[in-house]
C-alpha cells in the first residue's frame, strides 16, 4: 500500500516528461469531451437568447419567485471557486507540501469556476444590456451605484477576487511556463515566451518570487473568505425568512470550501485517471484531501443544526414556519436529499478502505456536490415561496430555459478546464520537484516510516519505491 | 385636426413634432424616431386646437356609464381628444364611486372587437356592407313588414331612446318590445307592486340597523350595487348595523356578512318564516300587522321543521331573530337565489311578511319618488320576456325583429333552443356594438356607436330619493366613422317612416336639444335653452320633479312551495352572478377577465365552488375537473373548493363560454346558464335560474387553478384582524 | 452626493428613521383603509389597471404569477386559532385587504437595489425609476409584503391591440420586459396636483390629490392624503387610531383602537395605515 505523499526518487526529467506529455497530443476522448462541452454551452446560448428576445417569463421565474436556479447556481459556483485558491493560499503558508501536486489545477478550477458563476447575474438580470450599471464607472450623469446594495458589493467582491485568483494561479505558474517555453516549438514556444515573463530562474528571480507568492497567499485568505461572506450578504442583510440568518457568513465560506473539496477530489481523481498522473497525485495525498473534505463536512453539518436550533428556538414563527416547510412542504424530498448528500454521505470519507477506492470517491465527490447544489436552491427557493405574505404564497417548477443555462454553466466550466490542461500544465513541475527534492533530503526513512507506518504496512525494505534509488 | 380625417397616430404624431410629445409617446406603439419629413403635411400649430384639447391637460366631461342598468353617471377624463379614465359623478346617485365595471367599460368603448361597419348575411356569412346598402335592405326587407309583424327585444331602455322606440313601434303597428335583462329583480318587484303598490321602493339601507338578506347581492350585482355600497358605508358606521345574509352560494354581500347562512336552495321562503315564528313565539314580537292567514302558516313552521326543510340550524334561526328584534328598524331583502325558483314569488313573499311584520315599510322602505316623465322612465328588464319572445318566434309571429342590448342567444338556456327560434324570424337585425352571439345570428348588422361617443338621455331604473334623468355626452370623436347611436338610427328609421313629428331633427342630438327645451320650466330652474343645456352637460344629470308615492300593505300568500327532491340529480346549480362578468357581456373586457373573482380569486375562467364535504364524498381536490350534468346536458370545469356555498349545491359563475364576441370571451370557460331545466317560477313566469338539479362526476383530469393568491388563510399573522362590534362601538361608534 | 457633503453631514445622514430619517419631507402621502367599509369589490385594482397602464396577461402568465396587479384584493378566510371557527359554512364572510405599495418609510426595497432605481422622495414616496432598473429583482425578494411586480415578457406588444392603446394614459410610461413596477400613489396625480397648486400660488391641500383606488372606491374605505397636512383626513384618522409613523409597536392609550400597519413588527415603518375589520360576533 502506497504511504508516501511522493515517491522521492523520481527524476527530474522524468516529471517535466510526465507533464508535458499531459498538455500534448490530445486523444480522441479529449476532442468528445470538448464537443460535448461545447453542445452543453450551445443549449446554454440558445436558452439565453431566447431568454434575452423574450424576457424573462420563459424561465419560469414569477411572482413571488423573482429568484431561482441562476442565483442558486451562482452561489454554487462561487462556492466551487473556495477551495482551491483558499486552501492552496493556506496550505501555502502553513507549509503543507502535499498541495503541490494538486495545487494548480485546483486554482484554475477556482477561476474558471469563478468566470462561469459571473455569468449568472448576468443572465438573471432583466435588462442584461445595462448591467455595467452596477459598476461605479464615472458618468456624466453623476449617477453612481448603491453601495448599500449586497449586489454592488458582489460585484466588487467577485471582480477583486476573480483577478486576484487568475494572478495567483499565473504567478505559482511563471517557473513552469519557463519550462514549457524550453520545451515547446511553433505558437507553444511563442505564447510560453510571452508569458513567462523572461524567467531564467536566476537566483534574483526566485527571491523575488517567493515573496511575491507568499504576499499574495496572504492576501487571498482574508479575500477568499470575505467573497463569500459577501456572497452570503446578499440572504443575510435581507429582511425575509430563512435568508435572514446571522451564521451565514461562515455557514456559506463553510459550504463553499466544502464543495470546492468536493470538486478537488473529482478532478484529481479524473486527471490521475486520464493523464496518468498516479505517481504525483498520490493516494495518500487523495486521503489528506478527504479527510479535509471530512472535516469541512462536519463544520457544515454543525453549522446547519446550529441554523435550525436557532430558528427553532428563536422568536420569529414566520422563519420557523418555513424551517417547518423546508422539512414537510413540497421542497422536503430536495431538502432531505441534501441534507443526506452534505451530512451523511461524507462518512465515506471517514473509511480508510472507501477513501482509497477511487471509483468510490469519484462518485462520493459528485454526490457531495450535488447536496451542495441543492443547498443553495434550497436556500434561495423556499424563503420566497413561504414567506411574510400568505396571500403570496407560491410553488413554482424552473423551465427548461433555467435548467438549460444551468446545464450550460457545467459545459462552460468544462470546455475551460479541457482547455487548460492541454495549454497549461495541471501539476506544477517545479514544486513537484521541489517535493522530491525536500522529502529526499529531509525525510529520512526512519522518520517516514515513523510518522507514516500504519497497522498491515509492509516492511520499508520492501517498498518499490527504493528500487530507482 | 377639426374635420380631417387623421387618425390617432398622425394625431400623436404632430404631438411629438409640436414639442410636447415626449411624455405622450411614451405610452404608445409608435416609432420613436419621426422625421419631419413624415410629418410635415399634417403639422398643425398648437395655436388653434379644439378647445377640449389642451395639450398635456386633462379635463373631465360627465356623461352616464352603460355597463350594467344601474345608469352610473361618470366623470371621463379626456387628454388631447382621448377619454382615458372614468370616475363616478359625485352629483349622481353612484356618488364619486365606480364599480370594476363601470372602471372598465372604457375597455368596451377602446374594444378592438368592435363592430366598425354594417354587416349583412349573403350566403350564410355576414359580409360588411355600406350603410347604403344596408339602408336598402332594411327597406326591402323590413319596412315592409305587416302590421304587428315586427318586434324589438332589447335590454333596459330608458330615456329619449325609449321615447323614439316606442314611437317607432307605435309607427310599425307592432306592440312587442321584449325587455329583457338576465340579471333583473322581476320577482321581488312583482312582489313590491303586489304588496306595496310600488315596484321599485327606496332600500334605506343607512337607516336600517339589521339587514336580512335573502339572496340579494347589492353590493355585487342586485339593483345598484355602486349606490348601495355607498350606503353599506353608512350602515357600517356609526352605530354599526348587522348584516345577515342568507344563500345557496356566498357572493360579495355575503362575504361581508357578519353572519352567512347556507339555506338548501329554494327554502329562504321557509327560513324567513321560521324567523318569524321564532319572532312571535319566542321573541314575542306582536303579529298584529300580519293577516291572519299568514300567521296560521307561519305557526305551522316551527324551528325543527324549517331545520329539517332547510338545513338551517335552530339556534342560527333563533339568533338571527335576536338580532332582528333587538334592532331596530331592520330591513329584509330577497334577490337573485331566493328568487329563481318554481316558489321564487313565494320566497320574496316570505321575506316582504318579515319586512311587514318588523314593522319595516315606511321605515327602511320607503315609497320612491318616481319622475315626473312617465315616458322617460326606465324599462326594466326581466327574464320572461325571453321566454315569451321565444314562444313568439317559435310561432312564426315576425317577419323582422330588431336586437339591441341583449344577448338572448348566449343567455338562453339550451331547452329554449334560442338560436334555432332566432333563425326562424325571417329578418333579424341587430344594433349592436360588438360581434356577440346574437349579432353574428343577425342578417343585418347595424354598428353602434359607444356610450362614450353618443349624446343620450337615461333613467336609472332605481330612483330612491331624487329623480334624475342622466345626460350622456361624446367623450371623444368615434373611433370609427361608420358607427352611429342608437337614437340616431331610430330618428332615421323614424323619418323614414315618414312620421311627421321627427322631420324637423338633423340627428339625435338636435332632437334631444329641442326635447330638454321643451322641459318645463321648474325643471330648467330660470335657464334659457343654451345654458341649462350646458349645465345639463356639465352636472350630467337633470334633477326632475318627482310624484311623491305612498306605500300600502297587502301582504299575498305566504305559504311556501313545495319543495322536490332531484331524484337522480341530486345537486341544486347555482348559476351565480357576479360583478366581474355580469351577464357575460363583461367577457370580451381583458380588464374583468383578469380582474380576480371578488370571492374565489379566480380569473380567466369557469370554476365550480363545491363544499369541502362535497368535494371529499366525491373524491375530488382542488383544480380537478368535474361534469355538471342536468337534464339538459352537461358543462366541465375545475372544482374549486371552499366553506362558502351548500353541501347540496355547486355554484358556477355565470358570463363565460362565449362562442362569439370577439378574442378575449371566446372559449374561455364554460355557460352554465345553458344546462338551466325548464323551470319558471309559478307566479311571476320568469325563468327559475336557481332551480335547476345536477349530477356531478369526475373527467378524471386536473390541472392548476387559475387562482390568484397562494395560502387562503393568514396562517396566524394579523394581516386583517378582526374585532367584535362591540368594540367598534365603545372606540368609534356614534 | 460629493464626498465633502457626506463628510459635512455625516450625523444627519445617520439619523435613523426612528428620528425622521435623514429627508427633509416635503410631504408624507400616506393611506387609511377601513376594513369595516372595505367590501372587497375590487373596483379599487380596475381603476388602477386604467389609471396606470397595467398590461393584462393573459390567463397562462396570469396563473404562473406574472401578471401585474399593483393593488390586489387580497381575501383570507377565517381560522380557528384567529377567532374564527371550524363550522360547517364560513358563517363570517371572507376578510378581505387590498394591499398596494405600503411606501415604507424604511422601505426594505430601497437598500438593495444595486444601482439605486428605487429610493425615497422627498414626498415620502418609494418611488421606482424605470429607466434606471436592470432587473434584478432583489427589491421584490426582499420585499415582505411582495408588492413589488416583474415584467417578465414585452406585454404592451400583446395587452392593448388598437385600438385598446388610445386608452393608455400619456402621464407615465409603459413598462417594457426587464423591469420592476409597483404601485406609485398615482404620482403623476401627485404630479399635477402639487403643478396645479403651485400654478395657483398656494400650499397642496386636502383634496387636490386622490389616488386612483381612493376615488373610485365606492364604499369610501380608502382615504389618501398627506400625513404632514394636519388638517387632512387621514392625518385625523392616523391620530383618532393613534398610529405614529417611525414606530415598530404602536403606545395607544386604548388598545381597542383598530389602527394598524401590515407587519409593522419588521419595522419597515408603512405609510398605510389598516383599520380591523369588524364583525358582530
Amino acid at each position: 500500500m502506497q504511504t508516501k505523499d511522493i515517491n522521492e526518487n523520481i527524476a527530474w526529467a522524468k516529471i517535466n516528461e510526465d507533464v508535458l506529455r499531459s498538455m500534448e497530443n490530445p486523444r480522441m476522448g479529449y476532442w468528445v469531451a470538448l464537443a460535448a462541452c461545447v453542445a452543453m454551452i450551445m443549449c446554454a446560448v440558445l436558452a439565453e437568447i431566447y431568454q434575452y428576445q423574450v424576457g424573462m417569463g420563459p424561465s419560469g421565474l414569477n411572482w413571488p419567485h423573482m429568484w431561482d436556479l441562476y442565483i442558486a447556481t451562482f452561489v454554487f459556483w462561487i462556492g466551487m471557486s473556495h477551495s482551491g485558491t483558499l486552501l492552496s493560499a493556506i496550505l501555502h503558508i502553513i507549509q503543507a507540501d502535499w498541495r503541490k501536486p494538486i495545487y494548480r489545477f485546483a486554482e484554475a478550477m477556482t477561476l474558471f469556476s469563478l468566470m462561469t458563476a459571473g455569468l449568472f447575474p448576468i443572465i438573471h438580470l432583466g435588462r442584461v444590456w445595462n448591467m455595467y450599471w452596477v459598476l461605479p464607472y464615472v458618468s456624466d450623469r453623476g449617477i453612481w451605484p448603491n453601495f448599500r446594495s449586497p449586489l454592488v458589493w458582489d460585484a466588487f467582491a467577485i471582480t477583486t477576487y476573480m483577478t486576484s485568483s487568475a494572478l495567483f494561479l499565473f504567478i505559482g505558474m511563471i517557473p513552469d511556463l519557463a519550462i514549457c517555453r524550453d520545451n515547446a516549438r511553433g505558437w507553444r514556444q511563442k505564447l510560453y515566451t510571452v508569458l513567462s515573463l523572461g524567467w531564467q530562474g536566476d537566483d534574483r528571480q526566485w527571491r523575488h518570487f517567493r515573496r511575491i507568492y507568499l504576499m499574495m497567499a496572504c492576501f487571498l485568505i482574508p479575500l477568499a473568505v470575505s467573497v463569500h461572506s459577501i456572497v452570503s450578504a446578499d440572504f443575510a442583510m435581507s429582511i425575509m425568512p430563512g435568508w435572514h440568518v446571522t451564521t451565514f457568513p461562515p455557514y456559506f465560506v463553510a459550504g463553499a470550501l466544502y464543495s470546492g473539496c468536493a470538486a478537488i477530489i473529482t478532478l484529481f481523481i479524473l486527471l490521475r485517471y486520464f493523464f496518468r498522473f498516479d505517481e504525483y497525485m498520490t493516494i495518500p495525498i487523495m486521503e489528506k484531501t478527504c479527510k479535509l473534505t471530512f472535516a469541512i463536512a462536519m463544520v457544515w453539518t454543525y453549522l446547519n443544526l446550529i441554523e435550525f436550533a436557532a430558528t427553532w428556538y428563536g422568536h420569529d414563527p414566520v422563519a420557523k414556519e418555513l424551517l417547518i416547510q423546508k422539512f414537510i412542504g413540497p421542497h422536503a424530498p430536495f431538502f432531505w436529499t441534501m441534507l443526506f448528500c452534505g451530512s451523511v454521505l461524507p462518512f465515506t470519507l471517514a473509511f480508510e478502505k472507501l477513501r482509497r477506492h477511487m471509483p468510490t470517491m469519484f462518485v462520493v465527490s459528485l454526490f457531495l456536490n450535488l447536496g451542495m447544489w441543492l443547498e443553495r436552491w434550497m436556500i434561495v427557493t423556499p424563503t420566497l415561496s413561504f414567506s411574510h405574505q400568505p396571500f403570496a404564497w407560491d410553488i413554482m417548477w424552473p423551465s427548461m430555459v433555467q435548467w438549460a443555462i444551468v446545464f450550460g454553466s457545467f459545459g462552460w466550466f468544462g470546455m475551460l478546464f479541457l482547455i487548460f490542461v492541454k495549454v497549461f500544465p495541471s501539476v506544477s513541475m517545479y514544486e513537484v520537484k521541489e517535493m522530491v527534492f525536500h522529502r529526499r533530503h529531509y525525510h529520512s526513512d526512519e522518520l517516514e516510516s515513523k510518522f507514516h507506518r500504519r497497522a498491515g504496512d509492509r516492511q520499508s525494505d520492501a517498498d518499490p519505491s527504493r528500487e530507482g534509488a | 385636426m377639426s374635420g380631417s380625417d387623421i387618425n390617432r397616430r398622425d394625431f400623436l404624431k404632430f404631438m411629438g413634432l409640436g414639442g410636447v410629445g415626449a411624455a405622450t409617446l411614451s405610452g404608445c406603439d409608435m416609432p420613436t424616431t419621426i422625421t419631419l419629413e413624415e410629418g410635415k403635411e399634417k403639422v398643425v400649430a398648437y395655436l388653434a386646437p379644439e378647445e377640449y384639447a389642451i395639450p398635456g391637460i386633462g379635463v373631465t366631461f360627465a356623461s352616464t356609464c352603460k355597463q350594467c342598468p344601474s345608469g352610473c353617471g361618470v366623470h371621463g377624463r379626456v387628454r388631447e381628444g382621448r377619454v382615458l379614465k372614468l370616475e363616478g359623478n359625485p352629483d349622481a346617485l353612484n356618488g364619486k364611486g365606480l364599480c370594476q365595471m363601470g372602471q372598465a367599460s372604457l375597455q368596451g368603448h377602446y374594444n378592438p372587437d368592435r363592430i366598425t361597419q354594417p354587416m349583412a348575411r349573403k350566403g350564410g356569412a355576414l359580409e360588411p356592407v355600406t350603410w347604403e346598402e344596408a339602408w336598402k335592405l332594411m327597406k326591402e326587407k323590413a319596412s315592409g313588414a305587416a302590421q304587428g309583424r315586427s318586434a324589438w327585444f332589447t335590454g333596459t331602455v330608458s330615456g329619449h331612446q325609449s321615447v323614439l322606440l316606442s314611437a317607432l313601434n307605435k309607427a310599425w303597428g307592432s306592440k312587442d318590445h321584449y325587455v329583457y335583462e338576465a340579471i333583473n329583480n322581476a320577482v321581488g318587484e312583482a312582489v313590491n307592486k303586489s304588496v306595496l303598490g310600488d315596484a321599485a321602493p327606496a332600500y334605506r339601507l343607512d337607516k336600517a340597523k339589521v339587514v336580512l338578506s335573502f339572496g340579494a347581492d347589492f353590493l355585487g350585482t342586485w339593483v345598484s350595487p355602486v349606490h348601495f355600497s355607498r350606503e353599506y358605508s353608512k350602515f357600517r358606521t356609526g352605530d354599526r348595523g348587522v348584516l345577515i345574509q342568507v344563500e345557496p352560494k356566498m357572493t360579495l354581500t355575503g362575504g361581508n356578512a357578519d353572519l352567512w347562512v347556507a339555506a338548501r336552495p329554494g327554502t329562504e321562503g321557509v327560513v324567513a318564516l321560521g324567523v318569524a315564528n321564532v319572532l312571535l313565539s319566542k321573541n314575542q314580537v306582536d303579529g298584529k300587522q300580519l293577516p291572519q292567514a299568514a300567521l296560521d302558516v307561519i305557526s305551522q313552521y316551527g324551528v325543527d321543521k324549517v331545520t329539517e326543510i332547510s338545513g338551517v340550524p335552530g339556534d342560527t334561526l333563533v339568533r338571527i331573530a335576536k338580532y332582528l328584534n333587538e334592532r331596530s328598524p331592520s330591513l329584509v331583502l330577497s334577490g337573485e337565489s331566493a328568487h329563481g325558483h318554481a316558489n321564487g314569488y313565494q320566497n320574496a313573499m316570505a321575506a316582504m311578511m318579515l319586512n311587514v311584520l318588523l314593522g319595516n315599510v315606511g321605515e327602511t322602505i320607503e315609497a320612491s319618488n318616481s319622475m315626473a316623465f312617465d315616458e322617460l322612465k326606465a324599462k326594466h328588464g326581466n327574464s320572461k320576456a325571453m321566454l315569451d319572445f321565444a314562444a313568439a318566434a317559435d310561432a312564426g309571429k315576425y317577419d323582422v325583429v330588431f336586437f339591441t342590448g341583449a344577448n338572448p342567444v348566449y343567455t338562453a338556456p339550451d331547452h329554449l333552443a334560442m338560436a334555432e327560434k332566432v333563425a326562424k324570424v325571417p329578418f333579424k337585425v341587430a344594433l349592436s356594438m360588438f360581434p356577440d352571439e346574437t349579432t353574428m345570428a343577425a342578417d343585418l348588422v347595424l354598428p353602434l356607436s359607444s356610450p362614450y361617443e353618443e349624446w343620450g338621455t337615461s333613467v336609472s331604473p332605481y330612483q330612491p330619493t331624487d329623480a334624475a334623468i342622466s345626460m350622456s355626452q361624446p367623450l371623444m370623436k368615434p373611433l370609427s366613422a361608420e358607427t352611429k347611436s342608437l337614437g340616431d338610427i331610430l330618428l332615421s328609421m323614424l323619418k323614414y317612416q315618414g312620421i311627421k313629428d321627427y322631420e324637423g331633427f338633423d340627428d339625435y342630438y338636435a332632437y334631444l336639444r329641442s326635447e330638454l327645451d321643451g322641459l318645463p320650466g321648474s325643471v330648467k330652474a330660470g335657464k334659457d335653452g343654451d345654458e341649462f343645456w350646458s349645465a345639463a352637460v356639465q352636472r350630467g344629470v337633470i334633477k326632475v320633479p318627482t310624484k311623491a308615492g305612498s306605500l300600502k300593505v297587502n301582504l299575498g300568500d305566504v305559504s311556501p312551495g313545495g319543495h322536490q327532491s332531484g331524484g337522480d340529480y341530486p345537486m341544486h346549480l347555482i348559476p351565480s352572478s357576479n360583478q366581474t362578468m355580469y351577464d357575460g357581456r363583461n367577457a370580451n373586457l381583458p380588464w374583468l377577465q383578469e380582474a380576480p373573482d371578488q370571492i374565489t380569486k379566480i380569473f380567466w375562467d369557469s370554476w365550480v365552488e363545491m363544499h369541502p364535504k362535497a368535494a371529499a364524498k366525491l373524491g375530488v381536490k382542488e383544480g380537478d375537473f368535474v361534469r355538471v350534468e342536468s337534464d339538459q346536458g352537461a358543462v366541465e370545469a375545475q372544482v374549486y373548493i371552499y366553506k362558502g356555498v351548500h353541501v347540496n349545491a355547486v355554484a358556477i359563475p355565470v358570463g363565460r363560454g362565449h362562442e362569439e364576441y370577439g378574442r378575449y370571451a371566446k372559449g374561455n370557460g364554460v355557460n352554465p346558464l345553458k344546462i338551466l331545466s325548464s323551470i319558471v317560477d309559478g307566479k311571476s313566469g320568469e325563468l327559475a335560474t336557481h332551480a335547476t338539479r345536477v349530477r356531478i362526476s369526475k373527467v378524471g383530469r386536473s390541472e392548476e387553478l387559475p387562482r390568484l393568491g397562494g395560502s387562503e388563510v393568514q396562517v396566524g399573522r394579523r394581516l386583517v384582524n378582526t374585532v367584535s362590534a362591540d368594540v367598534f362601538k365603545r372606540t368609534e361608534g356614534a | 452626493m460629493s464626498l465633502k457633503n457626506i463628510l459635512e453631514n455625516w450625523s444627519h445622514y445617520r439619523r435613523a428613521h426612528e428620528e425622521g430619517g435623514h429627508h427633509e419631507y416635503e410631504h408624507m402621502w400616506g393611506m387609511a383603509i377601513d376594513l369595516n367599509k372595505c367590501t372587497g369589490c375590487n373596483a379599487c385594482s380596475v381603476a388602477c389597471y386604467a389609471e396606470n397602464n397595467l398590461p393584462t396577461v393573459g390567463k397562462d402568465r396570469m396563473r404562473k404569477g406574472q401578471g401585474l396587479h399593483w393593488l390586489r384584493m387580497e381575501r383570507y378566510w377565517d381560522e380557528p386559532d384567529l377567532g374564527g371557527d371550524d363550522k360547517e359554512y364560513q358563517e363570517r364572510g371572507g376578510s378581505f385587504l387590498p394591499m398596494m405599495c405600503q411606501h415604507c418609510n424604511a422601505a426594505t426595497c430601497e437598500p438593495v437595489c444595486p444601482v439605486a432605481a428605487t429610493y425615497h422622495t422627498p414626498d415620502g414616496l418609494n418611488a421606482q425609476v424605470y429607466n434606471r432598473c436592470i432587473g434584478s429583482r432583489y427589491c421584490s425578494n426582499n420585499c415582505p409584503y411582495r408588492l413589488r411586480y416583474f415584467n417578465f415578457y414585452s406585454y404592451y406588444e400583446e395587452s392593448w391591440p388598437e385600438p385598446l392603446n388610445m386608452q393608455l394614459n400619456p402621464d407615465l410610461s409603459v413598462r417594457d420586459k426587464g423591469v420592476m413596477e409597483k404601485c406609485t400613489f398615482c404620482i403623476q396625480r401627485i404630479r399635477t396636483g402639487k403643478d396645479a397648486a403651485q400654478r395657483e400660488g398656494r400650499e397642496v391641500k386636502d383634496g387636490d390629490v386622490v389616488t386612483a383606488c381612493a376615488q373610485t372606491c365606492p364604499t369610501e374605505a380608502i382615504v389618501f392624503g398627506d400625513l404632514l397636512d394636519k388638517d387632512a383626513q387621514v392625518t385625523k384618522l392616523w391620530k383618532a387610531q393613534e398610529v405614529e409613523l417611525g414606530r415598530a409597536k404602536q403606545d395607544k392609550s386604548d388598545g381597542e383602537l383598530r389602527g394598524y400597519r401590515v407587519l409593522e413588527g419588521l419595522n419597515t415603518d408603512p405609510c398605510v395605515m389598516y383599520m380591523d375589520r369588524v364583525r358582530e360576533a
